[in-house]
């Protein structure tokens, strides 16, 4: 009896949080994907197969691991924030050590059925630790300079680790992530300034140990000009698209790019190009409007959250979605060199979709647990 | 919104325990107020900086829709103003989509001395390049040499996964080539320019003075549509495949502008690759092949003899015996053994009723009529590789060849000049130089008159008939009003011709109401195969494939589907005069 009784209230307790979710929310980040499967879609010239359908499967999983994540007490998350920072820590070590092996970028673990990419949990998990962390510390502490040193130690290791494998654009990510985090939770100006300034003057030292390849990369990422081919090339593309889509668009699947193969990648990374020739200036625009309502969301949510982690939680997560979006139109447009960031919801691709819906889950925990008391330390819970 | 949530924000420092001795006691509002105010100035910069990039964003694409020229002169012309001479406008087809463009290109080479382990290098660099062999690659990469070309000109994606490689001792040139994104699809028609960046062939050695000019960075608009064009070479290559064939020819023209949408050769080469002199895949099957098309030519006899007044459409002719003259015997492919009206020569396309009609015409006047359709000269077009059309001299102009040219024999013309003839028979009767660069819109193309509006009138009804009664059927494209004639020839060699090697054509116009262009298929020695019960005709492998590229292209055209059966569309159509008692005639 007593155990029926337990497992009537944990239903009560899972259907008044299913209520309480942010459906509209739900609903905003649904959108994006509804447009990217459309894309892909007419990326395969008009068939399901191969994209759009595995898109919408991805979409599905990932959607159930964004309830799971968003009914599960926010508790449980800031106790289990440095295990999983500490998990996807160990991959990113083992993915350096074992990945050697797999030819060329060493980013993945083949777990048998899914392939797994560290560098995309750590996205998640570095923004887990650090609102944790800063959560666990009052203002006077955040302001303490020796309090600073454990959480940029949290997101250097990782991102070298990361721009070891070499993938410069997740590195960017997880980099730019944390340092908005930082400032967010309020860490003193000239603390970040010194940063900044230490990481300018580490260089030349650094400079030193570079193969002469990476160098050149390094150069090619400070000067797009030094690189006319790679840059010259998309911009090319993009120009091509964006001009002969005008104002409305060619119209859906009306796009050359749907016909032909002008760019090898199309599904992925350069989709906004497609977008952009098939949906014209007032899709592309439309598009970025869409991604602004949905990281308002996330910032609207992180405002209303009565305790720090959730806040912190939610900023993170919004800011790694902006980054997301900037890196890759500014990528497209060609105002930054190409690096392999994704568009957010739409490019065709299972770990970042997961990555992505896991995130919106815990802005969605926030929002459910927005009101919950919390302690300095997960154990002394109030409620 | 940010008045309620700093409220919230405020509740909560003040609720929160903190930690340590002070664990018990609210933080005053005045300690609480600093750090708020520093969250939310700090969330303030934050959120404005978000809303700048995004704002960058916009205005970068607005930039890139609106904003032409500027752009690309920065992506592509302006780095290369040091080379000097090598200067080359970019050709764009008629929608700008590029078809020829100068881009730096990188070369891999190697300093021998650097690599770490050759094997291993050479493993990895074979996954990038597989058209190198492992061998091929450690040969290259072992030595002690400091300079080793590995590949030249590598494409963008090549030389982005050869740097993620990460090998030592591997190193890039910058280079400077011609280059053209569409590969082979436009081969023939654009041609290629030499190491000093001077056209040799096709459109860049006909128009190579323009693009040469100093002032590139108006790029030369040709006619062609880049989706058509795609949509034909896709088609006809596919027949090729499945008939066999051992080449084909395709066109599509602009009847009232003489505008060339889409040309396709083949097969075809790719000019971005090594170019060979003598490789037969550069010849140009549409302008410089020249060959007797047999019976599509009959739409030229019964212009002819609509148009000179020598029958009507009630008149006839017998068809019942073969026809013999000297030692030549002219039979139909398609017998019916009776008397034949007018149209039903065309529709079932009878050599006798064809050559007698000729005949009645007269060889002086027919050599005058396809001269004046510009059947016998050879076409000006912006590439040099133009054949000259072989026909009789006005001495050789005999009876039999009268006969026989009737029915496409004895005059070979290139498919090119075949698309021309017959946009100049269904457009009301104006003959136009077909041209590969695009005329402004809305101004009327120059063209002479050199058929009555009513011979083009009932040519477009003749042509019509052929697919909905006749050899043609396979043609159809149902909504488009398809007509048009096909044309089975047996290639002539020099122990005469030959039976088993056909060229195959079927030449259309769409919608027949009011033709907007000619769709040429040709598919060169097709064979039979178990869908066409053996048949290698004209009716069953260009027919066909005339309809599906008109199905596909006609929505990017803009030809919007009619109702084939609507009762005045039928009636533009009609033809009465058919002595059976056809389909047509019972309307």
């Amino acid at each position: 009896m007593a155990r029926a009784a337990e497992i009537l209230r944990l239903d009560r307790r899972i259907a008044g949080r299913l209520l309480q979710l942010n459906w509209g929310f739900v609903f905003l980040v649904s959108l994006p994907v509804a447009v990217g499967c459309a894309m892909l879609y007419s990326a395969a010239g008009g068939s399901f197969d191969p994209w759009a359908s595995r898109q919408l499967v991805r979409f599905g999983i990932g959607g159930v691991l964004m309830l799971i994540i968003a009914l599960v007490d926010i508790r449980f998350w800031m106790r289990a924030a440095y295990p999983i920072y500490g998990i996807a820590f160990v991959l990113l070590l083992a993915v350096e050590l074992i990945g050697d092996i797999a030819m060329g970028a060493q980013r993945w673990i083949d777990v048998g059925i899914v392939q797994l990419q560290p560098s995309e949990l750590m996205k998640v998990a570095l923004v887990l630790a650090l609102a944790r962390y800063f959560h666990g510390l009052d203002i006077e502490e955040v302001r303490r300079p020796t309090r600073v040193i454990l959480p940029i130690v949290m997101i250097v290791l990782p991102a070298g680790l990361v721009l070891k494998q070499p993938d410069l654009g997740t590195a960017a990510l997880l980099t730019l992530g944390g340092v908005v985090m930082l400032y967010l939770a309020g860490i003193r100006l000239w603390m970040l300034g010194l940063g900044a300034a230490l990481l300018l003057g580490a260089m030349p030292v650094a400079w030193q140990f570079l193969h002469d390849y990476q160098k050149r990369r390094v150069f090619t990422f400070l000067n797009p000009e030094d690189d006319p081919l790679g840059a010259g090339y998309h911009i090319l593309q993009s120009k091509i698209a964006l001009g002969s889509g005008g104002l409305s668009g060619k119209g859906f699947m009306q796009g050359s790019q749907s016909y032909l193969n002008f760019l090898p990648e199309k599904q992925t990374d350069f989709i906004f190009t497609m977008l952009a020739e098939e949906f014209g200036l007032v899709g592309s625009v439309g598009l970025l409007l869409l991604y602004v309502f949905i990281i308002g969301g996330g910032l609207i949510i992180a405002l209303r959250s009565r305790h720090q982690f959730g806040r912190l939680l939610a900023l993170g997560i919004a800011t790694t979605f902006f980054f997301y979006v900037f890196i890759n139109v500014a990528m497209v447009t060609g105002l930054v060199p190409v690096v392999g960031v994704p568009l957010p919801l739409i490019s065709y691709g299972g770990s970042a979709m997961l990555t992505l819906m896991a995130g919106f889950g815990l802005i969605l925990n926030v929002h459910i647990f927005r009101d919950l008391q919390i302690g300095r330390r997960p154990e002394n819970a109030a409620g | 919104m940010t008045d309620l949530a700093t409220e919230n924000w405020k509740d909560s420092l003040m609720v929160e325990p903190p930690l340590g001795v002070e664990s018990n006691q609210p933080l005053s509002e005045s300690r609480a107020k600093r750090p708020i105010e520093i969250a939310r100035t700090r969330l303030l910069v934050a959120g404005t900086i978000f809303a700048l990039c995004f704002a960058v964003l916009g205005v970068r694409i607005v930039d890139l829709a609106v904003n032409d020229e500027a752009e690309i002169a920065r992506s592509t012309t302006g780095r290369e103003a040091g080379t000097l001479g090598l200067a080359r406008a970019d050709v764009v087809d008629r929608n700008g989509m590029l078809l020829a463009t100068n881009l730096p290109t990188v070369s891999l080479y190697v300093d021998q001395t650097k690599v770490i382990d050759p094997e291993d290098a050479a493993d990895k660099l074979h996954a990038v390049l597989p058209e190198y062999s492992r061998d091929t690659l450690i040969k290259r990469i072992a030595g002690d040499a400091r300079y080793v070309w590995i590949k030249r000109s590598l494409t963008p994606e090549q030389e982005y996964q050869i740097n993620r490689l990460g090998l030592p001792g591997f190193s890039f040139e910058r280079e400077e080539r011609r280059v053209y994104p569409q590969g082979p699809l436009f081969a023939h028609v654009l041609g290629y320019t030499g190491i000093d960046n001077r056209g040799l062939s096709g459109v860049e050695r006909g128009l190579d003075r323009s693009l040469a000019a100093s002032d590139r960075k108006t790029p030369v608009m040709l006619s062609l549509d880049l989706r058509v064009q795609h949509i034909l070479a896709e088609e006809l290559s596919r027949a090729i495949v499945d008939f066999k064939g051992v080449g084909g020819a395709g066109v599509v023209l602009d009847v009232d502008s003489g505008e060339i949408i889409a040309m396709v050769s083949l097969p075809s080469f790719d000019p971005n690759g090594k170019k060979q002199q003598d490789d037969p895949n550069q010849f140009n099957r549409v302008t410089k092949g020249v060959y007797e098309l047999g019976s599509t030519f009959k739409a030229f006899t019964l212009a002819m003899a609509l148009d000179y007044g020598v029958v009507d459409l009630d008149d006839g002719y017998d068809a019942s015996m073969p026809i013999r003259i000297a030692r030549f015997t002219i039979n139909d492919d398609h017998p019916e053994n009776r008397w034949l009206s007018v149209p039903e020569i065309f529709m079932h396309s009878s050599n006798i009723g064809a050559a007698k009609m000729a005949l009645d015409v007269g060889a002086t006047r027919q050599r005058a009529f396809l001269k004046k359709i510009g059947l016998l000269d050879s076409i000006k077009l912006e590439m040099p590789e133009v054949g000259q059309p072989q026909s009789p001299t006005a001495k050789e102009w005999r009876d039999i060849s009268t006969m026989t040219i009737a029915f496409g024999h004895g005059v070979a013309v290139t498919p090119l000049h075949l698309a021309s003839g017959i946009a100049t028979l269904v457009n009301g009767g104006f003959l136009r130089e077909p041209t590969l660069l695009k005329r402004p819109a809305g101004v009327p193309a120059p063209g002479t008159r050199v058929l009555k509006a009513e011979t083009s009138e009932i040519m477009r009804r003749l042509l019509r008939l052929v697919v909905t009664d006749g050899t043609g059927k396979k043609a159809s494209a149902p909504g488009y009003l398809v007509g048009g004639k096909t044309g089975t020839a047996e290639k002539s060699s020099a122990t005469g011709y030959r039976k088993k090697s056909l060229i195959s054509t079927f030449v259309g116009a769409f919608p027949m109401n009011r033709p907007r262009y000619v769709v040429l298929a040709m598919i060169d020695e097709p064979k039979g195969n178990e869908a066409t019960h053996g048949f290698a005709t004209a009716g069953w492998t260009a027919a066909p494939l005339v309809s599906r590229v008109v199905t596909r292209t006609a929505p990017l055209l803009g030809v919007g589907p009619l109702d084939e059966d609507a009762a005045p569309v039928r009636h533009e159509m009609m033809v009465n005069e058919l002595s059976s008692g056809a389909k047509l005639a019972s309307f």
